[in-house]
């Protein structure tokens, strides 16, 4: 058994401790937002929040959640719909063509600017190695100064 | 007289013209009359009218949009509904929807493309022969950057004509002259001497009642609303919060799971599975099934588990004549090819080429396979019901191969075609790749044999990256024969490579055998510089079969050859002592359209202006798909090497644009598409087989890698052109041209660079050779 919360709702499964959080997230708890991309740790488009750090969930196991929030890309608006600040940003600047990689991207533009309230090109460029195909790339280091900008008038 | 079948057209019309010919000779013209290229008439579907094949309005106002294209990320659904809402008189906001059709229906068919001509361009008997022969058959499919102008006109007619219905219904419900009654565009139909006005919801089912017209008028572009003005993507709301519904995200009650293992070469079959009693052992494992001796697939309860079970899996392939194939090899055979004397002739122009000219420019260029990787790895669910029926969740292109293979995989089960449903989801990504059906014809195998129980099948990425798809290979051999001016008198290219066609053809479209590759022009296109005032052109190519599969990808023989022939054109700019802008200035003298753009972008990079050591310009341009683009890319090559892609600048005429940011986004999606691929992406074969297998060793740029892009869109009144593949292009010879400039190499081979890695997952770009 393992006891952790999801988007804060509790979790209580009865399930392998070798099963990546990803394949739990899909397929034990039907949260579809975090991707499977490469499942190695390489392309980020499964990434979540564990505890506010921004880790690929295709190589968190299910045994070391023990205690543990975690967060999708489901969890980041509020109750009542209001999108978060990273969330808008990537409205107001269109970012997603196809979206697949975009849950992972906003994950981690998200505990980015948690560490980092106003990073640089060149600390987005550092900090987020996510893989994005349909090439969105500079409209997401502009939506990341957007939600920068945003969260600091707050 | 008009081409029935131009080099445009897309590669299954020959198959698909061919039987429908047939059709035409044994069931005659009445049956061609017969065809349907109209959709229906309005009706009532529950609280909604259905008022033609694209538009339904609901009783509440809302409004849907049917758009027979797949929603890949480039934005279609948005660009298509903003005709309809233009049309229709709707404002542009949540009030609008899109749905894919799953039905096939004639009108829903891109014959037009099929014709290799714009829909506006036909008329005479020729074309109504062909466009009710294509819609008898009618291929359902996105590619080719063809959306938008194959839907141009009759997306906008068809937002006309349910507005002259909902106009008609007013009329009617209000006792007055549809000529008194106007449509301010926000959803209402306005009787101004009353003061009077009626919703859209309120009179939608009344609507479905009123004939549409014959010839519904169109507005006149001054009193556009929307086309031209920058609209949000209608799907971005859902895609921030993570909701979209990807093939692979596809929940069906009482599903079942598989993961699957390829054959390493291409062309085994399975001897047998090994340890097969073993895998049926593991907790969860549905069944252990060989497809078609191709493949073996492990059904279970997860897909986590499925694939876990494979990496246990032993099996015996049996060898092939393919086995010893290397890269060496493949290359010693197109080199073999190019220096036959017989390749097969894709445009001769002028005199033959001169056989001692006076200046003579000569190079041979090279690039490697080179696979998709789209996010979204291949995957599709299928339902094989007992009462004979199936339906399948599929990522997929093209409607109409996805029922295809549907149809063949589950042919055990004899389901009939017309008894298939296909529900195309959101793709992520698919740039050509999602035109094949062989991830859709490995569910239905299994489907099949587990009625009434979806199969979702899911390949690994090591599947996708190793086992998959790939855009040929290609070596080519130009030469120019310089006038006292420097500008070439005479050009001749030839390239070896794979045929996409026949490949693609042979999947699709068994029956064909794949056809005969001469005539396959996805080899040789953009080799010819028809744009370039060459009196003298003489284009050939050669195709040099193989186990590896390739078909279509992002902008196909456009993506090798355009820098084959843009990097080689620059060659003799500096071998003329010419800079290359001016250099294809000169030559685009009779082709003003493309020297406006070029034009553009060195206005837009301020080309002139010096740079410092070991920085760079490069400049090229490409037209295709109705399109035109040009880039400068800035460069900075450091000491030891490392390539920096500073900045590129984007002069795009895409015609009319429907919606100005969309073309933007493309043409950064693009320029990263190219650029990825000129620097770093690659795939290359020993023994027989692919040898990389996931992103670290199939390199694709990261943000770190991005450069800043510029992109001006330069205005036009053409009838729109594609915006997804002209932008990937110019790209990959304007950077090595840049590089050129900042070094005085000229790279000829692709990918440019060298790949390294820094920590877990980043890479810099590092010349081959030494360089300081």
């Amino acid at each position: 058994m393992v006891t952790f919360t999801v988007n804060n709702a509790p979790v209580d499964l009865d399930v392998d401790q070798d099963k990546p959080l990803l394949w739990v997230l899909r397929e034990d708890l039907g949260i579809l937002g975090p991707k499977y991309g490469c499942g190695v740790a390489q392309c980020g488009a499964c990434r979540v929040l564990v505890n506010g750090v921004s880790v690929p969930s295709c190589v968190t196991f299910a045994g070391d959640l023990e205690g543990a929030e975690v967060v999708t890309i489901e969890g980041l608006a509020e109750p009542d719909g209001t999108l978060s600040v990273v969330q808008q940003a990537w409205i107001d600047e269109q970012v997603p063509q196809c979206g697949f990689c975009q849950p992972g991207f906003i994950i981690a533009a998200t505990a980015l600017l948690a560490s980092n309230p106003n990073p640089t090109d060149a600390e987005i460029d550092e900090e987020i190695s996510n893989i994005c195909r349909c090439g969105t790339y500079p409209r997401i280091r502009r939506a990341i100064h957007r939600a920068a900008a945003a969260l600091s008038e707050t | 007289m008009p081409r029935l079948l131009s080099r445009r057209s897309f590669l299954i019309t020959g198959a698909v013209l061919s039987g429908t010919v047939a059709v035409a000779a044994t069931a005659g013209i009445g049956y061609l009359a017969s065809v349907d290229i109209d959709g229906p008439d309005g009706f009532v579907d529950g609280d909604r009218a259905v008022l033609n094949a694209f538009v339904a309005i609901y009783t509440d106002g809302t409004v849907s949009v049917f758009v027979p294209k797949t929603e890949m990320g480039q934005g279609i659904h948005t660009g298509i509904a903003m005709l309809v809402a233009e049309e229709l008189g709707i404002p542009f906001d949540n009030r609008i929807s899109v749905e894919h059709p799953t039905e096939v229906l004639p009108v829903y068919g891109g014959w037009a493309s099929q014709l290799g001509i714009r829909p506006e361009e036909a008329s005479g008997p020729l074309h109504w022969l062909g466009r009710r022969a294509l819609g008898a058959a009618s291929i359902v499919s996105t590619g080719a950057s063809s959306s938008t102008y194959e839907l141009w006109t009759s997306l906008r007619q068809a937002g006309a004509a349910a507005r002259h219905m909902l106009v008609g219904a007013a009329a009617a419900e209000m006792g007055v002259a549809p000529t008194e009654l106007t449509t301010p565009g926000d959803g209402s139909v306005v009787h101004e001497a009353t003061g009077t006005s009626l919703t859209y919801g309120h009179l939608a089912l009344a609507a479905a009642t009123i004939p549409p017209p014959e010839s519904p008028e169109l507005k006149p572009a001054s009193d556009w609303q929307l086309i031209g003005r920058s609209q949000p993507r209608v799907d971005i709301p859902a895609k921030v919060r993570g909701l979209p519904v990807f093939g692979m995200d596809v929940i069906q009650p009482q599903m079942l799971h598989a993961s699957i293992r390829q054959a390493p070469v291409t062309g085994a079959a399975v001897a047998r599975v090994v340890n097969e009693a073993e895998l049926r052992e593991i907790r969860g494992i549905v069944d252990v099934v060989v497809i078609e001796d191709t493949s073996v697939a492990v059904i279970a309860d997860s897909w986590w588990t499925a694939e876990q079970a494979l990496w246990r899996a032993e099996i015996a392939w049996t060898p092939t004549e393919w086995d010893d194939l290397s890269g060496v090899e493949l290359t010693q055979r197109m080199e073999t090819a190019l220096d036959s004397d017989e390749p097969n002739v894709v445009h001769e122009e002028g005199e033959p080429f001169p056989d001692t000219p006076d200046h003579l420019v000569e190079a041979a260029y090279s690039a490697p396979l080179v696979t998709h990787a789209c996010m979204e790895s291949m995957n599709a669910t299928v339902l094989v019901r007992s009462d004979g029926t199936a339906e399948a969740w599929v990522s997929s292109q093209s409607l109409t191969s996805a029922r295809w293979g549907v149809s063949r995989g589950a042919a055990a089960a004899g389901i009939d075609l017309d008894d298939i449903t296909v529900n195309v989801m959101q793709n992520g990504g698919a740039f050509g790749r999602r035109t094949e059906l062989d991830v859709v014809q490995q569910a239905a195998f299994l489907a099949a044999l587990h009625p009434d129980r979806p199969v979702k099948l899911l390949w690994s990425r090591e599947e996708d990256i190793g086992r998959g798809i790939y855009r040929s290979h290609a070596r080519a051999r130009l030469r120019a024969a310089l006038g006292e001016d420097g500008l070439p008198i005479a050009y001749e290219a030839r390239v070896a490579g794979q045929s996409v066609a026949q490949g693609l053809m042979g999947r699709l479209l068994p029956i064909t055998g794949g056809g005969n590759p001469e005539g396959d022009f996805l080899t040789s296109e953009g080799l010819e510089s028809p744009h370039y005032a060459i009196p003298n052109q003489h284009v050939g190519s050669h195709h040099v079969p193989s186990n590896i599969r390739v078909g279509l990808w992002r902008s196909n023989g456009f993506s090798h050859n355009v820098f084959f022939a843009e990097s080689f054109f620059d060659e003799c700019a500096h071998a003329a002592g010419t800079d290359p802008l001016e250099y294809r200035r000169r030559l685009l003298v009779d082709s003003p359209r493309l020297l406006t753009v070029l034009d553009r972008v060195a206005a837009m990079a301020d080309w002139g202006s010096p740079l410092p050591p070991g920085r760079g310009r490069g400049i090229a341009i490409g037209g295709a798909y109705y399109s035109v683009v040009a880039q400068v890319v800035e460069v900075t090559v450091a000491n030891d090497g490392e390539i920096t892609v500073d900045e590129v600048s984007c002069a795009v005429d895409v015609g009319t644009v429907i919606n100005p940011d969309q073309v933007i986004a493309q043409m950064e999606g693009s320029i990263l598409w190219g650029l990825t691929t000129a620097l770093m992406s690659e795939n290359t074969v020993e023994n027989g087989s692919i040898v990389e297998s996931n992103f670290h060793d199939f390199q694709v740029q990261r943000l770190r890698n991005a450069p800043r892009i510029t992109v001006e869109i330069v205005p036009s009144e053409e009838l729109p052109g594609g915006a997804g593949e002209t932008g990937v292009i110019p790209i990959a010879p304007a950077l090595g041209n840049a590089i050129f400039a900042a070094t005085g190499h000229r790279i000829r081979s692709l990918p440019l660079a060298a790949t390294e890695t820094i920590g877990e997952r980043q890479t810099r770009s590092v010349l081959r050779t030494a360089y300081t």
